[in-house]
């Protein structure tokens, strides 16, 4: 991939540049206190661009995906229907995306578009999308105590599916890697300028350094898949992950590669109505619930138990070619039972992993 | 708007109601047709099994079993009244206008099936999906070995279809077996659940060589099955078509997704050998 470098202080001039070609550029914010926000750029709050900064508790899946979209104007005329789909695609550039959500992103591709049926609103707005990704590196701001991205293999640096990637190397200088074509035009921009192996040595070590200042480790990820793809975990763990399931959802509402989705049909006219689909959660009670009240999954531990082999069950990791976890940690920073990805990987481990059952070799004594 | 060059699988196809007819109490058969000719004529290759998204404007969508044949002339479904959507539908007149998307997931292999002995059991209104199926083999008949349907309901007045019963009853191409929970009126047949109609005399089902397919309630799929089993029927042939809350039909929306599969798109129909190994109950 090809590298060159930005000063620090023309990193604004690349959201202007983005503006100026006609992007709605998205990039986060922070207010007083600690949450944090992506927002449309504008003249007015330009200057107050976050570069480093917590990584927003709502992940920027809702660029590509809206919590609420509507598919179709359904208008009633003459006793019959026109029905008319519409789709939303502004031209948007994701300005300081992390390497996590950036895996969302890249999930959602997978999900909506790499099979079967290709979801065409879906499409039209992803391919309207720019994604200028950053590298998290300030083990301050950029790491939250709960991200473990390392385990997941999505960062602290994206290797793929960013249009551009923006390291920090410290001393006002930034290294800019080019992940598509759309990337490699921007690197041409005067903006930019020649980078050595030296500052590819650089970014090098700074990554070596960062990845050492994760504080979760999950490293018993791997376990884990291999635990819930072979059916070995008890229904007693389910039972007790289930019982700290407060079966709010917030999980599924923070998780940048969730995908399900509801569909309902409302009003908005005398003639008029609207289908619009709507993020699900398969932590709700009603996600399985059928006309006529039979619920097959009734009980919250089955409903837990859906989320968690749903994005760590071998098959879906091969079915998609990519794991519907990508370690951002929101929902363990969101999870009031504390049953997000890490603590549950964690549950599972110690109830699944064989006992040790060692037994002292009795020594015969001497004759 | 959507792209020209992508097919916008939500988008559903415009549906004249032709008529309507009663089956069964709170059941009724919906005959209709896409007002687009083209879109009729291609709907009408979809396999045995497979179902469709029935779109109320305004109330939502659902998905419904596609009970004819694709041999037969006409499109319908089957459908009792139990939500919003089954309400809106059942509450429309002839000549109005609903919405149809499909036809979706995988259906029957009929051609596996080829040479063997097809044994049908269904119980309620689970004779709906088998009920394309079954007609599809009697229009192929010699494509097919024996064909038994085994078929019970809670009274005489809940059997559904009853014109293609008495038509399977008096048909040498096919051994039909009924049987009610409650007897009422002129009931001359067997009573007892689905399963009491194997030990009957004349009942014997065709095991070597057989696909067994069985849909009905939840209690009478489990009865039959251990019955199936212990006949000898291996699991990988006995059949049976899931139903799942769906929104999308196409493998999107997730709500259907049990174990490792997607109902829609993987089903609905599944061996009961693909049933066990879904790693869910279903």
């Amino acid at each position: 991939m090809k590298a060159r470098l930005i000063r620090r202080d023309d990193l604004l001039k690349l959201v202007d540049l983005l503006r100026h070609r006609g992007y709605e550029v998205l990039a986060p914010f922070c207010d007083r206190g600690r949450d944090t926000y992506f927002d449309t750029v504008t003249a007015e709050n330009r200057d107050r661009v976050q570069i480093h900064l917590p990584n927003p508790y709502y992940p920027p899946k809702r660029f590509v995906l809206p919590a609420m979209e509507r598919l179709l104007r359904v208008r009633q005329t003459n006793g019959s229907f026109v029905l008319e789909p519409t789709c939303e695609a502004p031209r948007r550039a994701i300005f300081g995306i992390r390497s996590c959500d950036v895996a969302g992103v890249h999930h959602l591709d997978r999900f909506y578009l790499g099979r079967e049926f290709r979801d065409p609103y879906y499409a039209q707005r992803r391919q309207a999308v720019l994604l200028v990704n950053l590298v998290c590196t300030d083990p301050e701001r950029d790491i939250n105590d709960e991200c473990f991205c390392v385990c997941a293999d999505t960062g602290p640096a994206a290797h793929d599916h960013f249009d551009l990637q923006l390291m920090d190397l410290g001393e006002g200088e930034f290294m800019a890697v080019a992940g598509t074509s759309a990337g490699e035009a921007l690197l041409a921009e005067t903006l930019f300028e020649r980078c050595t192996a030296a500052h590819v040595e650089k970014r090098r070590a700074i990554l070596t350094e960062v990845r050492k200042r994760f504080k979760v480790a999950t490293s018993w990820f791997t376990a884990t898949v291999r635990y819930i793809s072979q059916g070995s975990i008890l229904e007693r763990t389910w039972e007790e992950i289930g019982n700290r399931c407060l079966e709010c959802g917030g999980c599924t509402y923070v998780c940048p590669a969730c995908t399900c989705f509801t569909v309902t049909d409302r009003r908005v006219g005398p003639d008029e109505i609207e289908r619009v689909r709507i993020w699900d959660a398969c932590a709700l009670g009603g996600f399985t619930r059928m006309a006529g009240g039979h619920n097959p999954r009734k009980a919250v531990h089955d409903r837990r138990n859906r989320r968690f082999f749903r994005k760590l069950a071998h098959y879906f990791i091969q079915r998609e070619l990519s794991m519907a976890c990508v370690g951002c940690g929101r929902c363990t920073a969101v999870c009031h039972g504390d049953v997000g990805m890490p603590s549950v990987v964690e549950m599972i481990r110690r109830a699944t992993a064989p006992e040790e059952k060692l037994e002292p070799v009795k020594e015969n004594p001497q004759p | 708007m959507i792209a020209p060059a992508e097919v916008n699988i939500y988008l559903p196809k415009l549906a004249v109601l032709d008529r309507v007819e009663d089956e069964i109490s709170e059941v009724k058969t919906f005959y209709w047709h896409f007002q687009d000719p083209a879109e009729q004529e291609s709907f009408r290759r979809f396999r045995p099994g497979q179902f469709a998204q029935v779109s109320l404007f305004g109330t939502g969508e659902f998905p419904a079993s596609l009970p004819p044949s694709p041999t037969e002339d006409e499109t319908f479904f089957t459908i009792r009244q139990v939500g919003s959507c089954t309400a809106a539908l059942h509450a429309l007149r002839p000549g109005d206008i609903f919405g149809v998307r499909g036809p979706y997931g995988n259906g029957f292999p009929m051609e596996e099936y080829h040479g063997r002995n097809l044994v049908f059991v269904a119980g309620g209104i689970g004779l709906i999906p088998l009920r394309s199926c079954i007609i599809y083999a009697l229009t192929h008949r010699d494509r097919y070995g024996c064909i038994q349907v085994f078929y019970g309901a809670k009274t005489p007045q809940e059997l559904l279809y009853v014109r293609n019963l008495r038509d399977w009853e008096r048909s040498a191409g096919v051994e039909c077996h009924l049987t009610v929970d409650r007897p009422a009126g002129d009931w001359a047949g067997n009573v007892g659940v689905v399963g009491s109609l194997f030990k009957k005399p004349g009942g014997q089902v065709a095991v070597e060589n057989a696909t067994a397919f069985v849909c009905g309630p939840p209690v009478m799929f489990r009865f039959v099955i251990k019955d199936l089993l212990a006949m000898g029927f291996a699991e990988r042939n006995i059949v049976s078509t899931l139903e799942r809350y769906m929104k999308c039909g196409v493998g999107k929306c997730g709500h259907c997704c049990i174990g490792v599969a997607y109902v829609c798109v993987d089903g609905p129909v599944f061996t009961y050998e693909q049933i066990q190994r879904l790693g869910e109950d279903i």
